[in-house]
């Protein structure tokens, strides 16, 4: 269920989570697991194809380093991928108002 | 690494396989399923426990093919859908010429270039057929209020589902083959 319903926010996810600096690929996916309390454990490979459309959209830039001899590719939120960010926190916090004024008893 | 190499190859003939194969792609993966294998080894986990559990997080071949293709398909049908606008566009051009009298290669070019489109993977040929045809049906009806030319439109369409079932029977007969 919370892996469903995570597949259309994975977007915003990914935006915040680099809006705070850039990461790599493991990184972020630890850093969604940790701050989700566990909650948000997708299969971690799907993370990947969204990175790349983000980056597509110029929504955010890699290079590649190496460190202790491995190989990484960092992401960067770019000043659009920001812009996207905050369009979709604003979406977010709308639906999210709605949904709790609606459950609400 | 014998469980890793072995997942890493087969991702990389699917990928292959599906078009789709990137060094870039598959440096990555290797890296981060290298990072889980390190985790799981700093966590207490023998190797090949490592290399399973970091395998099985990752998701199947299946599943991650599934996501880049979900998302490589998305991209190709907006590019398919302007392959198809500019070549009714052209069409119109052509036919729109004053010397222009040969309705046959008009005909045949909605039909080929409606079809070619949908077979080449676009899922709608409604859509497809629309964005090929409908630009000379326009441009007699702005210029001679011309309706009945709307009839034009079933040109592309038939070419368009035309293109769309021969993929669907290629792509049936591959899955059965």
């Amino acid at each position: 269920m919370i892996g469903e319903a995570l597949k259309g926010h994975l977007d915003l996810l990914l935006l915040a989570i680099l809006a705070e600096g850039p990461a790599h690929g493991y990184g972020m996916i630890e850093t969604l697991r940790r701050r989700s309390r566990g909650a948000f454990d997708l299969p971690e490979g799907t993370i990947y194809p969204a990175l790349h459309r983000l980056e597509g959209q110029s929504f955010l830039s890699s290079d590649w380093t190496e460190e202790k001899g491995r190989r990484r590719r960092i992401y960067r939120l770019t000043p659009k991928g920001r812009q996207a960010l905050t369009k979709h926190q604003q979406e977010w916090q709308k639906f999210s108002q709605a949904v709790n004024a609606t459950i609400e008893m | 690494m014998k469980k890793m190499s072995s997942y890493l190859r087969t991702l990389k003939r699917t990928l292959w396989l599906r078009g789709m194969a990137d060094a870039e792609i598959l440096s990555e993966i290797e890296s981060h399923l290298l990072e889980a294998v390190e985790q799981g080894l700093h966590q207490g986990l023998d190797a090949e426990e490592a290399e399973q559990r970091a395998i099985e997080r990752f998701g199947s071949v299946r599943m991650i093919v599934g996501s880049f293709e979900k998302e490589r398909i998305n991209t190709m049908n907006k590019v398919l859908l302007l392959v198809a606008i500019l070549c009714g566009l052209f069409l119109a051009y052509v036919d729109s010429r004053p010397h222009w009298d040969d309705a046959g290669i008009t005909a045949g070019g909605l039909l080929i270039s409606a079809g070619l489109v949908t077979l080449l993977g676009h899922p709608r040929p409604w859509l497809i057929g629309l964005a090929v045809g409908l630009w000379i049906p326009l441009l007699y009806i702005f210029r001679n209020q011309e309706f009945s030319m709307l009839l034009v439109l079933l040109i592309p369409l038939v070419g368009a589902y035309a293109g769309w079932g021969v993929r669907l029977g290629i792509r049936k007969t591959l899955h059965l083959a």
